[in-house]
């Protein structure tokens, strides 16, 4: 059957786009979240915070459906092309940056205080802080937020296709939506929640097994 | 305020809840920003230090914190390797340190347990634990007991005075536990509201609290008016050192012939020597000559009436 080969296809090409995106939001998301958590911390870095703190905030604020619009110059000249997941994941990457910041900002605020302190006790410099303190100290919260961060991503690649990302969101909209086949809407969305299902079930576990 | 700690001896800082003790503790390894003044660590002022600098002069104090602060995904080994591992040491030397300091603390048997498994006294000694594999000249630690039970909290002063004889580590400890300052201090630091109100050995702080000077740590015992009488003086006497084993009461009644009636005593083991307070009654015609001579071989003797 045709659909079948279809949807299995659109399922490769939204977890191509997902996984990437995902990867690359949370490999550059985290360390802007540090930078977040560190300028917040910092006195001389105040103003440097609320900078960010407000790109970020702004971004978050920005539907995607319009980011994807206002990005379409920077996607063109970047990528080559506004159409296809590689230019979806462009834009996916850019959302979910500031999400990802934020999510990992709050997961560092809550280490306790006194970890901090007993750290800097230790004469820990900034880098060691970083990578034998807070990334260690937050792991299990920040499997939760990238199991979050995904999922968020789902969605956004189902939105993505609208505008010509492909995927399982392109499908459901082009066959179903605009010829009427909900048979394949149905398909699409059992797909995507399936793919959510998973990797809530996944990151749940990884998070539960990592927290003593 | 001013106040120097030696080489070698425990400390005590002890004052009412938010009267700045922990705010001391915090400034002596620079995590709390000091405004103006010196600290001097090994003669080095380490106020205005740059921050590499202050992180060198950390390495040489271990700090035990109130709430243990132990990393929550590290085993205790992990934890306690740790302060080693950022400093590079090789890992055969961090094995055989830790190995060491945890047979030395009783933990060698919970190595591979996370702090969630351990109970708060094996926390505590793993913070120890964690402080101590630096080699530190210093330990600072944060009201050590608050979260003990009454016989872990024993054990943990036998180990503060064992470390500080074994290993001629100095200790500055905050806290508002009584039995802390009298088994462990050599001296004490008082603080109210912020500022020192007194510094001295330990039992000079005792005597303060018996005369009243100190009030936040309870009332010295008031007697009952039924006791006074007017052919009979009442005497607070308080002993320090060797001789409060010596029958030194009886020897100076006999010689003048005095009736002496004890109404109230005990003597307390203080880290630096017995202490000892008693309450009696003086009857006899060279009532007065006793108390001179009393007073004379006794640390401390004050007429009630």
């Amino acid at each position: 059957m045709l659909m079948l080969s279809q949807i299995f296809d659109a399922t490769l090409e939204t977890l191509y786009m997902l996984l990437l995106s995902g990867f690359l939001a949370t490999f550059l998301g985290i360390p802007l979240g540090v930078g977040l958590y560190l300028c917040s911390r910092s006195r001389g870095l105040k103003g440097l915070y609320a900078l960010l703190d407000l790109l970020v905030n702004i971004f978050r604020s920005i539907p995607f459906i319009i980011l994807v619009l206002l990005l379409i110059p920077v996607t063109k000249r970047v990528m080559g092309t506004i159409i296809g997941p590689n230019a979806a994941i462009f834009n996916l990457t850019i959302a979910a940056i500031p999400f990802m910041a934020r999510l990992s900002e709050n997961s560092f605020n809550g280490v306790p205080s006194g970890i901090i302190d007993s750290s800097n006790s230790m004469g820990l410099n900034r880098w060691q802080m970083v990578t034998r303190v807070l990334i260690p100290e937050t792991l299990p919260d920040q499997i939760g937020n990238v199991t979050v961060l995904l999922i968020n991503l789902v969605t956004y690649t189902a939105i993505a296709g609208a505008v010509g990302a492909g995927g399982l969101g392109q499908l459901a909209i082009n066959y179903g939506y605009y010829r009427f086949q909900w048979d394949v809407v149905l398909y699409a969305v059992i797909v995507l929640v399936a793919i959510s299902q998973l990797l809530q079930f996944t990151g749940g576990k990884l998070a539960k097994r990592l927290r003593k | 305020m001013s106040l120097s700690v030696e080489e070698g001896e425990i400390v005590g800082i002890v004052g009412l809840s938010g009267a700045g003790k922990t705010s001391l503790l915090r400034t002596l390894n620079l995590l709390q920003p000091v405004d103006s003044g010196s600290i001097f660590f090994d003669g080095l002022d380490i106020v205005g230090l740059k921050e590499s600098e202050v992180r060198n002069v950390r390495k040489k104090i271990g700090v035990v914190f109130q709430s243990f602060n132990l990393y929550r995904y590290r085993t205790l080994y992990q934890n306690i390797a740790f302060p080693l591992k950022i400093q590079g040491v090789s890992k055969k030397e961090v094995e055989e340190r830790v190995m060491n300091i945890a047979t030395e603390l009783g933990l060698e048997h919970r190595l591979r347990a996370y702090p969630s498994q351990l109970s708060g006294g094996e926390q505590q000694r793993a913070a120890i634990a964690r402080a101590l594999v630096m080699d530190p000249k210093m330990i600072l630690l944060d009201e050590p007991t608050s979260a003990l039970d009454p016989k872990t909290t024993c054990r943990l002063l036998d180990l503060v005075v064992s470390l500080n004889e074994k290993h001629g580590i100095t200790f500055v400890v905050v806290t508002h536990d009584m039995d802390v300052i009298k088994r462990t201090c050599d001296r004490v630091a008082y603080l109210q509201n912020g500022k020192l109100d007194f510094f001295g050995p330990t039992h000079e702080f005792f005597v303060k609290i018996e005369n009243n000077e100190v009030s936040d740590f309870g009332k010295p015992l008031e007697l009952e008016k039924g006791l006074l009488s007017a052919n009979k003086k009442i005497l607070r006497v308080l002993f320090w050192g060797t001789r409060t084993h010596e029958p030194v009461l009886w020897k100076i009644a006999k010689e003048n012939d005095v009736m002496i009636n004890i109404l109230y005593g005990k003597i307390e083991e203080f880290k630096n020597g017995p202490f000892g307070t008693l309450i009696i009654g003086v009857e006899g015609e060279k009532q007065d000559l006793f108390v001179e001579k009393l007073r004379e071989s006794v640390f401390f003797l004050e007429e009630v009436c």
